[in-house]
């Protein structure tokens, strides 16, 4: 039985692959397998809850065999994963079964749940527990039924079996294979990647990249935030989203303006709320780089993601002030971010008030293009050898005392670089409105996930959603609430005075 | 010409979405034809690959802005490492 009353029933699918074998990790899962080693407790953080619907009238059977095809087609979903004398191993299976529960929404829908969102609930579930990548398949699944009918599935996934990239490969993938046509076999798996890493080309490029983080590496701050952590709250990480069609609207008109991606822009604005709230003139963040822009490797479904790094100077603005982050601000009930910027987070003012003061719109024009190009620099550098890397920065923390904490991180995790089915907006008054609308709520917390502050662009196609995740050492909820606005105030704002101009 | 065959690669590296005559006949910016991040850092693989030149955008912010910017940069590496 769920949280839900509903009935589940246990199936299997099994599964017949072209290959399997043992190789070594691919750089995107050395990543990832490191970063679920340091997150301990907060592992689970790393596991993605996904829902893929099933469109058209499709029976049970009909939806496992499409869920066979997929097993068979990437080797990625029968993989499982361990640590050896040689090394951490990628283990293929040829064969197997992957265990699926049947849940029946009835009892959902009479309480007004629709199907699909049981199936996000599911999914929320499914990816509570941790994977014992050892043993068990890097994916959990569950079929929502409504009179026997299949309606939607309910994935967990191990993120090192797919990034964000590869669940849109497999949607697009699923959609084809529920339509009845026949796709061809995959080019490139881990395995193919792991071997390919493993040759002159990627060893030069790892070279490469590692000698850039060096050159940065030798004289970032040390720390995210120089005032001392306070008393956290439990549990210590929490995430808050900000929900906001005004921010969505602003990204958009500034990158046309601007001629640079919405990325570029929510990063240039994010970066500059950052560098304010530490009190310093660059911002130092780490990118989560999709790594995808081989085409093989664009095709393949599997972890290809790792992390990049983002330097931006900032013009002084009188956004930092450096003066006020001094011991004590972390007492409950004070937020970092509101005491540099005075009166921007007393209620009413986060949202309406005036962006911040000495950032014209030129001025922000200038850092989002730098931050775009800064970005290209920092993608370019983000395919390496984690175990080349971790050497490097071993080095330095022998050099400079410790190794510099680089955890501040910004992820847009869209797959286009708009939002379609936005609200339009003519004039500033209208964007003013819409501003009115924006909306904010704590959506995750974590006991342990290592991050200070971590930004994301989640995929919402009609509104602008930017999440932040703080240590709340550093970082109280309620100043996590207060950047977010920040990083809105500065775009909305931004965006009024085009519209002015234009009027 | 090197500013023929780069206005070739950009057109490549963005999947054919923008046409080589149309980046020639353009010489505005990049981006503001279509050039998106990713499609920037294919061009950058790919003149590195084919030209055996590193494109330094933090060196020169103007190397990816225009035909007319990257023709330069390219033209002046292409100088000072002869291969």
């Amino acid at each position: 039985m769920t949280a839900a009353g509903a009935v589940r029933a246990p199936v299997t699918v099994a599964f017949a692959g072209a290959r399997g074998g043992e190789s070594s990790l691919t750089w995107g899962q050395a990543q990832i397998w490191r970063a679920i080693r340091l997150m301990g407790a907060g592992e689970c953080f790393l596991n993605r809850p996904w829902v893929l619907p099933v469109h058209g009238r499709r029976d049970l059977a009909t939806v496992l065999d499409a869920l066979r095809v997929l097993l068979e087609r990437h080797e990625s979903l029968r993989t499982t994963f361990a640590d050896t004398p040689a090394g951490a191993v990628q283990r293929v299976a040829r064969h197997g079964e992957l265990p699926v529960t049947v849940v029946d929404a009835e009892h959902a829908a009479a309480e007004g749940e629709r199907p699909r969102d049981l199936a996000a609930r599911i999914a929320g579930e499914l990816a509570r527990t941790p994977f014992a990548h050892a043993e068990e398949p890097p994916l959990r699944c569950a079929v929502v039924t409504r009179g026997g009918r299949p309606m939607a599935l309910a994935f967990a996934f191990s993120h090192l079996a797919a990034d964000a990239w590869a669940l849109d490969l497999l949607a697009a993938e699923w959609r084809s294979l529920l339509a009845g046509e026949s796709l061809p076999p995959p080019a490139w798996q881990p395995m193919d990647q792991a071997a390919f890493e493993a040759g002159y080309v990627c060893a030069a490029r790892c070279a490469r990249a590692v000698e850039y983080w060096r050159s940065a590496l030798r004289d970032v701050p040390l720390d995210v935030f120089d005032f001392p952590p306070g008393e956290p709250d439990d549990p210590r990480f929490v995430e808050v989203v900000m929900e906001s069609p005004a921010l969505a609207v602003a990204a958009e008109l500034l990158a046309a303006r601007w001629t640079i991606s919405t990325t570029s822009v929510l990063l240039g604005a994010c970066a500059t709320v950052l560098a304010g709230v530490a009190g310093r003139s660059r911002a130092v963040m780490q990118l989560v780089t999709a790594n995808r822009r081989d085409p093989r490797i664009s095709r393949m479904v599997g972890t290809a993601g790792q992390d990049g790094l983002f330097l931006l100077d900032l013009p002084e603005t009188g956004l930092t002030q450096p003066g006020l982050t001094q011991p004590g601000l972390t007492q409950p009930g004070l937020t970092h971010s509101g005491l540099t910027q005075p009166g921007l987070t007393q209620p009413g003012l986060t949202h309406s008030g005036p962006t911040q003061p000495g950032l014209t719109p030129a001025g922000l024009a200038g850092i989002c293009r730098a931050a775009h190009r800064r970005a290209l620099v920092a993608y370019r550098n983000a395919h390496y050898d984690p175990a080349a890397m971790d050497a490097m920065r071993a080095e330095i923390g022998l050099l400079r005392g410790r190794e510099p904490d680089l955890d501040a991180f910004f992820n847009d995790r869209r797959a286009i670089g708009g939002w379609p089915n936005r609200p339009a907006v003519a004039t500033a008054a209208e964007l003013a409105v819409l501003a009115g609308k924006t909306r904010t709520r704590v959506s995750g917390a974590w006991p342990g996930v290592r991050f200070k502050a971590f930004f994301t662009v989640g995929t919402a196609t009609h509104t602008g959603e930017l999440h932040l995740l703080t240590d709340t050492a550093y970082l109280r909820r309620e100043a996590a609430e207060s950047m977010l606005r920040q990083a809105e105030n500065l775009l909305v704002g931004a965006a009024a005075e085009i519209l002015e101009e234009g009027a | 010409m090197l500013r023929e065959r780069l206005a070739r690669m950009i057109s490549e590296a963005g999947d054919g979405e923008i046409s080589a005559a149309e980046i020639l006949a353009d010489g505005g910016s990049l981006t503001a034809l279509g050039l998106t991040s990713l499609a920037a850092l294919r061009l950058i693989d790919a003149i590195e690959t084919e030209l055996g030149v590193e494109v330094d955008i933090d060196a020169d912010p103007e190397a990816l802005e225009s035909l007319d910017g990257l023709t330069a940069h390219v033209a002046g590496r292409l100088t000072r490492s002869p291969r």
